[in-house]
Parts: C-alpha cells; structure tokens; sequence
C-alpha cells in the first residue's frame, strides 16, 4: 500500500521543471543536431521504406499475383496489415480526446506523439486498400462523386464504402485535432526561430497566435470541441472496420461481437505501440522527466484492462460458435484454434491474452524492459489476431473442395516492412520538426509550487530504482 | 479565266509544314509503329485478314461450304454452325463447327447424330485449339529443309515406282481410319503396288476385342456396344465412360438408361466396376472391385462359370479360389442372369483369353443381338498388333523400302522406341503425314503435312451405317494438304480432297442411302445436315462357336509385389494432342491433378512405400526406368501402380514458360510428365498395359503437383467436426426406395422479408443433375472455350489459381480401400441474395431482371471482397496479364466474350452472350424464346446430359419440371442464397436396396 500511496504522490513530471525547462528541454531536441541514434533510426526506416516502395511498384507494375493470394484466400497480408495499422491509430484519439474528456491530466506528455501516430498509422494503413486492389489506378471509383455515367454511384451497402468514409474522415479528423492541439506549440517554436522566413512559416502555421486570454479561451473550447467530435470516431471506426468482417457470410467473420472486440482490440493494440515508442521516445530523446514511470504504468494498466476485454472476446467467439448449433460456425473455430494455423491462433492467444497478465505485477510495470518486451509481444500478437481471423476463416470455408491455403511471397514481407519502414520514418522526422511532447499542456500540469531539491532527490532516487 | 485557288493546305506541326509537300505519308505512322506489335494490333490484323479470306473464300467457291441451317447470306460479325465431323479421336462424333468471320471459334456437338446426339468430350472441344497451334508444319519438308509439293511427290512417287519394279515392300502405317473415302484410296494406293501393305495400329490398342470375335465368331471386328440397351453393366477394367473407344456415345447411352424411370431415375440400372485402378468410369459404379492388374480375366472366368450353372450348362472348369468374395460373385451372376438381355458385359483387357471369356459372358447372358450389335460393327478401333508386330520385324529385317507413316506416332507410342528408331532409319524413304515435327516425323526424309481437320473435307463411318461428312471451316493456315489429297496424289490421279470425298460418295455412300433424290440433293442435304444413317446390308449373322474354350488362370499372387497399370487419362488419352494448354490444365476427373502424370499408388502402399503426394519415385522394370512424382490415390488396388500414357512427349518443352513470368513464378523444366510408353509389354498377343512387375523406390526430390483439389472428402480430418454430413449436405444423396416414397418436392422457405427481385420475364435457371453426371469435364473445357478463359499453367494451378469458370467438386466418402465418389460441377450458382453482390464497393456485380448475377468488368476495381463473401468459391480473379502461351491461339477467342485484362474478377455467367443472342433472334422472329432454344456451353457439350438450362419462369421447361421434382436440393440452401443454379441428388443404388 505504500508504494501506491507514493506513486499517487509522484508528480507527472519529474526532475522538478519550470516552465521555461519544459520548453528548454522539449524544444532542445529539436533545435540541437540530431543524435547518431536518430541517424541510424531514419536511415533503417527509409531503407525499409524504400524496400516496401520497390515492392509496391513490381506489384502495381505486374500483378497483384505477385502477392501469394489465391481464389480462396483473397485477403491476407493485405487486410491485416490494414487493420493492424488502423487499429494501432486508435490509442492515440483515445490519449488525445477521450483521456481529454476525462481529465486525465498525465496524457499531456504522451498525447502529441500519439496523436502523430495515429496519424502515421492511418497512412500506413490507406495505403494497404488502396494497393491490394486489382486495379489500384482506379480506386478513386470507390469515391461517391458526380459522374457521366449515368452517374453511378457507388455501393452504399457495401462495408468497403463505408469503410472508406470512416477512415477518410478518421484521418481528417485526427490530422485536425493533432493540428489545433500544435498551435500554441508552433507559436513557441515561431518565437524561438533563428531565420526570419521559418519565423514567417510557423507565424503562419500558429494562426497569429498571440498568447492572450482570448486566444487561449477559444483554442480551448475548439480543443474541447474537437474531442468531443473525436471521440465517437475512437468507437466508430474500429466498429466500421470490423464490419467488413462482420457482414459478410463467412463463419468466423460474420460475427456480432466484431464491433466491441475490434475496438477493445484496437485500442489494446495502440496502447501497446504507444508504449513501445514512447519506451524508445524517452530514452533516445533524454525525455526521461516527461515520460515517467508513471505514464508507463498507467498505460500498462490501460494494455490489462483492454487485454482482457481481447481475451473476453476470444472466450466469448467460441462460446457462441458452440452455443450456435451451427456447424459451419463451430467448424470455423475448431479449424481456427486447431486447424493449421494453429500456431497462429497459439502466438495470438499467448500474446494477447496471457503475457499481458504480468502487468498485473507492479514490479513488471515499473521493469520498463520487460513492459517494453510485453508491448512489442502485444503488436506480434494483435498482428497476428488479425491474420488469423481473416486467413483461417477464409482457407477453410463452405465448400471443401475449394480449401486451401496461405503462404505470403517476398513481395507481401518487403510491403508489411515498408510500411514500418514508413511509419518510422514519418515518425522519427516528426520527432525532429515538431516538439514531440505538448509543451503547452505540460506546462498546465507541471507542480505549481517546485519542490524544494531534497523532495526532488527523493524523485530521482525513485527514477534510479527503474531499470532500463 | 479565273485564277485557280491553291487548295488550302492544313498543317499539325511546323515540321508537317515545312516538309516539302506530297513527302507527308497519308497516315503518319507511329515512330515506333514495329515495336508495337501487340496483342490488339495482331488481333486486328488477324482479324481483317481472315475476314477477308472468308469473303474470299465465299466468292471463289459457295458451292463449297453450306451452313447447317440455309442462309440468303452471310452477316460480318453472325456465328454461323457448320456440320462437321470430330478429327480429334476416332470416336468420330459429329460437329457443328462455329465460325466467326471465317474462323472457326467453338465446336459443339451435331444434335442429329445418332451416336454423339449433341454432345461432345473435352478433348473434341479442346482440338479447336490445335487448329490454330503455331508450331504446326506449315509446309512440306524434304530432309528437313522446306520444299513444294510437287518435288515431294516427284520423290514419292518416284520411290513407289522403283518399289513397284523391284518388288519391294511398300507399308502404310497409319492409325484407325473410319473415313470410308480415305479407307478406299488407301486399298487403292496399297493395290497399285504389289509388295503393299496397310498397317494399322491404335496408340492405345484395344487389338485384343477383334482376336476374340476371331475366336469365338469367326470373324475380326469391333462390335457395336449399345450401353443404352444395358440395365446391367459389368466392365471389367474398361474405362467406357473417360477413354475406352467411344466415351461420347457410351456416356449418353449409360446415363439415358440409368435416368429412364420415374423422377429421371431407372431402378434397374446397375453398374458393376472391377478395375485396379480408379478410373472415371469406376467412380460412377453402383459396386467397385478392386482386383490387382490382370486379375480380372480369372473373375470374369468365375463369374462365366457361375453363369453356365445358372444356364443348366455348366462348363467343365475348374478353378483356383477367386481374389474375390465369392458372396460378391454370387451376386453380381444373379444379377446379371437376372437382366438377361439387358446386360452388358467389357472389358479393355488385352489379353485375348480375358476377352473369349467376356464374349462367352455376354453368349450366356444373350447380350448378342440386345446389347452388343455385331450386324453393325463399330470401326473405331481397327489396329491389328499382329500386323504391328509383322511389321516391326520387316522393318528389323531392313525389308522396307517405303514407309508412310500417317496421322500416328510410333516412336512415341510404341515400346523399345530406340530399336524403333535404328529400324526406321534404315527405311530408304520414310514419309510421314503428320501435323508437325514429332517423334516420328523427325525422323522422316519427307514430310508432308496434314490439315487440321478443320481445315478438309472428310467424311467418316465410326459405325457401320452412320457416315458423316467434314466440311472445311477455314482456309488451310499454312501450305498443308489433306491426306487424302495426298493420297490421290500418290496413286497417281491428284484430285482435290472435295473431289475425292464427292466421288467417293456417289460411288459407294449413295447407293448404300437408297436415296429417292439425285446425288447432288442428296450431297447437298447430307452436308447440311452432316450425318447419314444407312441401312446396313446384313449378311449373314455370326454365330458364337463356344468350342475350346478356356478359363483366365489367376495371375500369380506376388506377395507385396507391385504391378504397372498403364492407362489413358481423360484429358490427354494417347497423347496426340499433348500441345494441347487447355488439355493439360483441364484437372482430371478422378485425382484433380492438372499438367503432369504421376506414379498413382492406394495409401496402404503409399504409406508402405513412406511417400506422399509430389514424392518422387523411380519406377523400375528391367532395364526401364521412369521417375514420377507419387500421388496417392484412394481406392485403387494395393498391388498396382498406376500410370498415365500420353505424357512426355517431345516438344512439349513449349509449356514451360506458360503462365505469368514473376520473381517468384516456379518454371519447369523438361516435357509435361514422363511417358510410360516404353513400359508397355508388346508381346504375341498385343500391347499390353496392366501386368508389368515393377519396383517402386522413393527418391528424395519432390516434384509439386498442380492440383486444384487439395481436401478430398467432405468429412473432415481429425478433432474438427464434420461439415455437410447433416441434412443440408453439400452432395445429397437419396435412394430408389426413397424415391419410391415421393421423396419431398423442393419447397421455398418461408420468408418474412419482400423479394428483393421481382424476375417479370424471363428468370434463367439451371438444375444439374449429379446422378448423371459423371465427371468427364467436356462442360469444363466447354466453357473454357466458350467464355474466352485463359490458361495459367502449372504454378498458377498449384497456387489455387486456375480459371475455369466451372470446375467438378470431386469428393470421396468411404475409406481407403472401398470409396464411394461423388462428381459436383460447382459454377457461379446465380443466387437471388447473393452474396458477392452486396459487399461489392463499385457495383461492379449486379443481378439482372432475369436472374443474372452480372460481372461488369470494366467497373471492377479488384477488391476481391465478392469472392471472399462467396460461399461457393466461383469467382476467379486475374491476378496476372494471361497471356496465351501461343499468340496465334488468340485466333481461338469468342469475339461474343469479353477478354478480361489484369486486375478484375470474373465468372460464369450462364452464357450471357448466348442468352442475348437466343432472346435478340427471336425477337427477330416475332416468337418467343422457346425452351431448348438457348443453351449454355456446358449443357451443350454435356454427355451425360446432366446439365438442363432454362427459363424457371416458364412451368413447362425442362428445368422447372426437374426443378419441381423430388430430387432437387441446393448446395448450402441453409444459408438462404437462393441459387439459381440446382442440383438433383445422386441416386444410390446399393446392394440392399435393389433387393428390397
């Protein structure tokens, strides 16, 4: 009881900051030349990125054949990269909108880069519908706009229109709330710039701002508005993703629980990203005072809960395939845990369901190797979910004599890299150009009153205790 | 005067200006206009150029071609029928050969033959593309080098003449001929010299049936098998309904009798298979016996005993202990003893003894004059390996100074192929007639091409009375000429094929016709129609002597020992149309395995063996070796090994690179499959097939098989539970009894909702009856044909991507040893609530007022989602470009269909354009669309007739009468799709039941 009675008394940010630091140190890692450890992170992600692009191109340029999709399995890397990366965009529009709406003040040291992972994450994710077509070039028909041909529009019954709609105002939306959340931070970095047209760039990009009360007041109430409008997107997207499962007719997708699953799933799994990068943020980034031991633990208590919402759902599949009566139903279960991706199904169950329960332990909480371990297991294993829902379902459907099965080609590997490759990019870039933690925000929660250096040296001592 | 005004001259660019005038050509050409020889250029070239031989072809010579049905004129762009007859086997069925501007695209079956009655086999469907082979011989070779045919016949005739000053022998060797006119120049050729002979023989020989008729009636011959007139058939190893002498014809006949009865059903039909391996024939059999390879003649010898002591004659054999229950012998004699006159009993041994026995069989059972006609025999099969073999030793004497060789292959066919080859290379002029550079011709110092049978006048006799004719549909596409021109060439008096055919006509079919009318009318009107049935000039009936006869022994049990079946597959029987893509991708009825032949063994020997599907394995007799990946193959013998004939034939190298060329595309190396000619045992007695002890050992290479089947029965393996074994199973089966009972019409559920469709004309349907169909994949290729589907080769197979817009579920049920096999065609089903349609983002698959689930292609984007949501597994997606691996077979395409480009899904779709083109020609007419009028390609090639296409609209249709009958079911009706498309239950007639 001790340890949680210190841990409520632990501040969000360490190291006992002024505002002036906050800005000092989160506007230092932009403004100081970047580490060799940031070199060596972007030219890994922009080759990986570069072998996803050579890949994408052959495919575009041969055949989507080049892909180890058959007439059985339609979907495989594909979708599940999509949904992956659609679902690891979710934590952040939770941290940054409905953390917001339930004053839950440590947010503010992690919701700017959740934010830009979202975003990062909602790119990754596009590009995944958009080349697994056929036809990529003529995607655009997917767009509802007037036409000469009679017009026709398109399927609105269909979930990939939908589909469509939800992640294209998801990424508005996102891109929109991230942007206004920037504001006072770009007029910081207006303010400290050196040459007089980045003074004139980011004097646009702040919008004129001007630090009074008005402005304050209203970026407020935008702010609060803006996550008021965010939030049901956290809901409504998992859910419309989940539909293009779920009204379908294949036993093991069409499934009513989907919407709950994939959103509990989405989130579980952006949490688990947001802790691998801000693992990685604090300790190449020397933000170690922003990114405390505290947000560690309050986000692995967010990857239990939802952990357990996953498990909860996987218990609850099974139970109503055997409680359906259906055979076609209770077979694509059987098929799923003990078919032949049952490996699959093994590392899915393992690492969404089981390794998660060491975060039960605070000492697991406070090890951040090991959190950082279990996040990284969480992302193989959401992966994986989503495989094995959209592969295992398909291989083995109605008719036996059309079974068969997946394997993913050179090409498939060399895209899911790219688009990681992509995400760390667009990420780590991010880190360089815009202040990664919100300083405004932070400042609203440093301590009002430092505390006298003894307490602060109490509060290190607790830091030195965290293994890295 | 005026002034003459300069004409105004318009200019594109400054250059064009400036250019000095008159320099500018009309149509500026593109600067790379040569490298732009592309699909669509070629096609447009082709296209033009064979419209334009066509209209030559109509000006020159109308008195040429007549189509089936009279037209004022020919219509650009109309398919017109012509009557013809199939050159691609000796079964000979006749043909409504389609042209589309002057080029043949699809063949379908004559409706007026009496033997083939419409229908057609995969291999006729699929010789279309052999028409338009590119590496066919365009022209004639003397030592290899192109030359004319008028040097070719210097040299021939040249060389009959000295054989005929010297006495020296001159041989014909050709295949089976059941052209009368070709048989007449050929006695004539033969006659004019004195030391000529004809030898005939059969790739795949069945020599042994006319060595028993021999024995035991006097006289060599093929009889006429009528399974039409048989409720009880006993084959032994003969593969009647796949390869054995006229699929075609059997099929229709076999399936008419087993649906005569109530509800399309006949109760006394029954089948009894008694084979080693598991041929397509065998997977339809009411009762399959295993045997081993050439047992069967000692259990035909029982079963012969067993009926003489039912006759009150017992014959004085005594016999070893048969390798079968002897209850099942019982039984199988009481019922054909029972079926006296309905009974019919084959058997494709070739061993002599086997088929005396079988004749006795059908003696005892009164089959002569019922079942089997000897009055009018057959001629399909007229190879004698006696001669054969008469001939091989000539050739090893060096007595030969003139052989031709025509339409065969003997380097390939026939066993020891290097004693073959050092025989034939001392021949002082080898001729052959072949289609292009084989095995044979390489060998040859002239070689003079064939037409395509297409391409000539022809006419053939496959059964004494029934003459039809072959009419040209196409200009020859190279310098070929037709054998028979060839022939009258070397016999000194060169006619045109036309000619000779005419003559040949007037001469002796005329006469025979008994015809009321002049010659030319009757030319005319047999033309047309394409068939004439004569009556026959009976001489004097054979008699069954039974004298000397003896029993089979039992071959000499060889204790875990394994024995060889060579035997045709379906697709590609003897091997003659090995160039054939659409044939070597056509998955085989029984194993699914597309591109290759394999080393089949049951699964107790496999598991014996320690090899498993893809293992390669050295197979080895004596001095012979082949290696063949295994595949294992449920219900056959454990004592046999099973090979198909056909494969492995040269030049078929060229299959390599067909398919998709990508990072990860697997190529193969070397012919498709390894031919198991030389395991073939020639002996006294004739070639034979079964019997040769082998010894299989695994080698570690695996060599992966393309099949487009992976999971083989509907029950599913180990902890999972089974699906489809309730009543909403995907293949229903019900029995006479139950059938007896009323069986229970198909009723609609109930529905709360509104029909979302309200079908206000016409509402399409198609009911597929499984009873009858028997797996022979003629619909398959059919469609192929038809719907313009590309071929993707091996990988792209084995990778779950073949095309074919209808595939046949084959499923088995049963273990091991004892398997019941159930065939499905499985094609887009037209549900009512379909479930492709709703997810589909784009509205590219929309269902028509009539009941068309309609693929619009042009606005696929390719999400693929439809074919994920369909539980049918139908839709095929072009994940590559499919190029045709020949350019020239683009000729082949149906220019009703549209040729799908990379990217978008497709499907059946009931012949849409067949559909259109029914309704737009009675619409023409002012009448109706009458039932029967429109038919899908399937239905239209179906030899079993399993496939009835129709309005559901209309009660009075054929396929709302099977509908509202009691054997109708829906695949996955549970799921409330409401296909358009359904299924009669397959009607088990097991031993029970027909005691009972």
């Amino acid at each position: 009881m001790a340890e949680v009675g210190q841990a409520l008394e632990l501040p969000l940010i360490a190291g006992n900051k002024r505002p002036g630091d906050v800005t000092n140190d989160v506007m230092g890692v932009i403004e100081r030349r970047p580490s060799l450890l940031w070199w060596g992170g972007l030219l890994l992600s922009v080759v990986a990125l570069l072998i996803g692009l050579v890949a994408v191109t052959y495919q575009v340029a041969t055949g989507i054949g080049t892909w180890g999709l058959n007439g059985t399995v339609g979907w495989a890397f594909d979708i599940t990269n999509f949904v992956f990366w659609i679902g690891i965009g979710h934590a952040g529009t939770l941290i940054s909108a409905i953390l917001f709406l339930l004053r839950q003040k440590w947010r503010t040291s992690v919701n700017r880069s959740a934010e830009a992972m979202t975003l990062f994450a909602v790119v990754c994710a596009g590009i995944f519908p958009l080349i697994h077509l056929g036809r990529p070039w003529l995607a655009f028909w997917m767009m509802p706009y007037p036409n000469g041909r009679g017009p026709l529009w398109v399927n609105f019954q269909s979930p990939l229109i939908w589909d469509f709609f939800a992640i294209s105002t998801y990424f508005t939306i996102s891109a929109l709330f991230w942007y206004v959340g920037l504001i006072p931070d770009l007029a910081t970095m207006r303010d400290r710039a050196k040459t007089p047209l980045k003074r004139k760039v980011l004097g646009w990009l702040s919008l004129g701002w001007d630090g009074s009360f008005r402005t304050w007041h209203r970026y407020e109430t935008v702010y609060l508005l803006l996550a008021g409008l965010a939030t049901p997107l956290v809901i409504s997207v998992h859910t419309i993703v989940s539909m293009d499962f779920a009204t379908s007719i294949l036993p093991g997708w069409h499934t009513t629980i989907f919407p709950p699953y994939f959103v509990a799933g989405a989130i579980f799994s952006g949490m688990a990203m947001v802790l691998t990068l801000m693992l990685i943020a604090r300790k190449t980034m020397r933000l170690e005072d922003y990114i405390t031991p505290r947000h560690i633990d309050v986000m692995c208590k967010l990857v239990v809960v939802t952990s357990g919402l996953v498990g909860l759902a996987y218990a609850t599949e099974l139970f109503s395939a055997f409680y359906s009566g259906n055979a076609h139903e209770q077979f694509a279960f059987i098929n799923r845990a003990t078919g032949p991706l049952a490996w699959g199904y093994g590392i899915m169950v393992a690492c969404n369901v089981l390794i998660p329960q060491l975060l039960w332990s605070s000492r697991v909480r406070g090890r951040l190797l090991a959190v950082f371990v279990i996040s990284i297991a969480v992302n193989v294993g959401m992966w994986f979910e989503r495989f094995i829902i959209i592969v295992t379902s398909l291989e083995r459907s109605f008719l036996p004599s059309s079974w068969s099965s997946y394997t993913p080609t050179l090409i498939e590997l060399a895209t899911l890299l790219g688009s990681f490759g992509l995400f760390f990019t667009l990420f780590l870039l991010f880190c360089r150009f815009v202040p990664a933690i919100a300083m405004a925000e932070v400042k609203g929660v440093l301590h009002p009153h430092p505390r006298p250096p003894a307490e602060a040296d109490g509060t290190s001592s607790v830091l030195a205790e965290v293994k890295v | 005067m005026h002034q003459m005004t300069k004409p105004k001259r318009y200019w594109m660019t400054r250059v064009d200006r400036d250019a000095p005038a008159g320099v500018q050509p009309e149509f500026p050409t593109h600067p790379q206009a040569d490298a732009l020889a592309t699909r669509r250029a070629f096609l447009k070239t082709a296209g033009f150029s064979f419209a334009g031989l066509a209209a030559a072809d109509c000006g020159s010579a109308p008195q040429f071609a007549l189509p089936h049905t009279q037209q004022p004129e020919l219509t650009p762009g109309r398919g017109y029928s012509y009557a013809s007859t199939c050159g691609a086997c000796e079964a000979a069925c006749g043909l409504l050969v389609t042209t589309h501007d002057g080029r043949p695209t699809k063949i379908e079956g004559n409706p007026d033959h009496p033997l083939s009655g419409g229908a057609t086999c995969a291999v006729g469907q699929a010789s279309i593309l052999g028409l338009y082979d590119s590496l066919r011989l365009t022209y004639p070779t003397r030592g290899g080098v192109r030359t004319t045919w008028a040097d070719v016949d210097a040299e021939i005739l040249a060389a009959l003449g000295s054989a005929r000053q010297n006495g020296r022998a001159v041989r014909l060797l050709t295949g089976t001929t059941t052209s009368p006119t070709t048989s007449a120049l050929i006695r004539t050729l033969v006659a004019s010299v004195p030391n000529g002979r004809h030898v005939v023989y059969d790739p795949v020989s069945s020599s042994a049936i006319p060595d028993a008729y021999l024995v035991t009636h006097g006289l060599r011959l093929l009889p006429h098998y009528r399974f039409g007139d048989a409720d009880v058939v006993v084959s032994f190893e003969a593969d009647f309904l796949g390869t054995w002498i006229a699929p075609v014809e059997f099929t229709r006949g076999y399936t008419a009798r087993r649906r005569a009865g109530d509800q399309g059903v006949s109760g006394n039909a029954h089948h009894v298979q008694v084979e080693s391996r598991l041929s397509l024939t065998g997977s339809k059999a009411d009762r399959r016996i295993r045997v081993a390879p050439g047992d069967v003649g000692h259990i035909a010898s029982h079963v012969a005993l067993r009926l003489s002591m039912l006759a009150g004659a017992p014959l004085p054999w005594t016999l070893e202990e048969a390798a079968v229950d002897s209850a099942v012998l019982d039984e199988l004699t009481e019922r054909l003893w029972a079926s006296r006159g309905r009974a019919l009993v084959v058997t494709s041994s070739q061993d002599v003894g086997t088929q005396v026995v079988c004749n006795l069989i059908n003696q005892l059972l009164g089959s002569y004059g019922t079942t089997i006609d000897l009055d009018r025999p057959s001629n399909q099969r007229q190879g004698n390996d006696n001669d054969l073999q008469a001939l091989r030793a000539e050739l090893a004497r060096g007595d030969v100074a003139v052989l031709i060789v025509a339409g065969v292959n003997p380097v390939y066919d026939l066993p020891d192929s290097a004693g073959l080859v050092r025989d034939l290379e001392r021949v002082e002029h080898l001729v052959s007639v072949a289609d292009r550079l084989d095995e044979t011709a390489r060998l040859a110092h002239v070689v003079c091409p064939d037409h395509h049978y297409l391409e000539t006048w022809g006419d053939a006799e496959p059964v004494a009375g029934v003459v039809s004719l072959s009419q040209p549909t196409i200009r020859p596409m190279g310098d070929t000429r037709a054998f028979i021109e060839s022939l009258t060439a070397w016999s000194g008096v060169p006619q045109s094929a036309y000619d000779a055919v005419r003559a040949n006509w007037e001469q002796s079919i005329y006469p025979r016709a008994g015809a009321a009318d002049l010659f030319s009318a009757f030319w005319n009107r047999t033309l047309e129609r394409g068939v004439v049935e004569l009556t026959p000039t009976v001489a004097a009936p054979l008699v069954f002597s039974g004298d000397g006869l003896s029993p089979v022994d039992r071959v000499a049990a060889n204790a875990g020992g394994l024995a060889l079946v060579l035997y045709p597959k379906v697709a590609m029987r003897d091997g003659r149309h090995a160039h054939n893509a659409w044939l070597h991708e056509m998955p085989d009825p029984v194993t699914k395995v597309t591109w290759d032949n394999y080393a089949s063994v049951s699964p107790a020997t496999a598991e014996r063996l320690g090899v498993s599907d893809g293992d390669v394995v050295r197979v080895v007799s004596g001095d012979l070796m082949v290696e063949l990946p295994a595949f294992v193959q449920p219900g056959q013998h454990d004592g046999a090994v099973a090979v198909a004939l056909g494969y492995g034939r040269a030049g078929t190298e060229r299959f390599n690179n067909v398919g998709p060329s990508w990072l990860q595309a697997r190529t193969r190396e070397g012919p498709v499959g390894r031919s198991a000619a030389p395991f073939v045992v020639a002996g006294d007695g004739g070639r034979r097939y079964d019997g040769r002890r082998i010894t299989v050992t695994k080698t570690e290479r695996r060599h992966r098989l393309a099949s487009t089947q992976e999971q083989h029965s509907l029950a599913v393996p180990g902890a999972v539970a089974p699906i489809g074994t309730s009543e909403h199973s995907v293949v229903q089966e019900t029995s006479v009894a139950d059938l007896g009972h009323g069986g229970h019409p198909h009723e609609p559920h109930p529905d709360l909702w509104p029909r979302d469709h309200q079908y206000p004309g016409h509402r399409w349907g198609m009911t597929i009856d499984l009873d009858s169909c028997t797996g022979c994949s003629a619909c398959v290729v059919a469609c192929q044909v038809e719907n313009n589907v590309p071929v993707v080769g091996p990988d792209e197979v084995s990778r779950h991507r073949a095309m074919h817009w209808l595939r046949i579920d084959r499923y088995y049920a049963g273990d091991d040893d004892d398997v019941t096999v159930a065939h499905q065609p499985m094609l887009c089903q037209h549900c009512e609530q379909a479930p492709c349609e709703a997810v589909c983002p784009v509205l590219a698959t929309v269902h028509s007022s009539e009941g068309l689930n309609e693929q619009v292609y042009n606005r696929c984007v390719g999400t693929r989602y439809c074919a994920n949501n369909c539980p049918y597994k139908v839709r095929r997606f072009n994940w590559f470009d499919y190029p045709r691996e020949d350019v020239a077979a683009n000729l082949v395409l149906n220019p009703n269909v549209t040729v799908r480009s990379r990217g978008v899904m497709e499907k059946c779709s009931l012949c849409v354009q067949r559909i259109e083109e029914g309704k737009i020609e009675a619409s023409r007419n002012g009448v109706a669309v009458a039932d029967g009028d429109i038919k899908t390609a399937c239905q239209q090639s179906c030899p079993a007739e399993a496939i009835v296409f129709g309005d559901l609209n209309d009660p009075q249709s054929r396929v709302s009468t099977l509908a509202a009958g009691g054997r109708t079911y829906r695949v996955l009706e549970e799921l409330n799709t409401r296909p358009a498309v359904q299924y009669l239950k397959i009607v088990r007639r097991d031993e029970n039941e027909s005691h009972g």
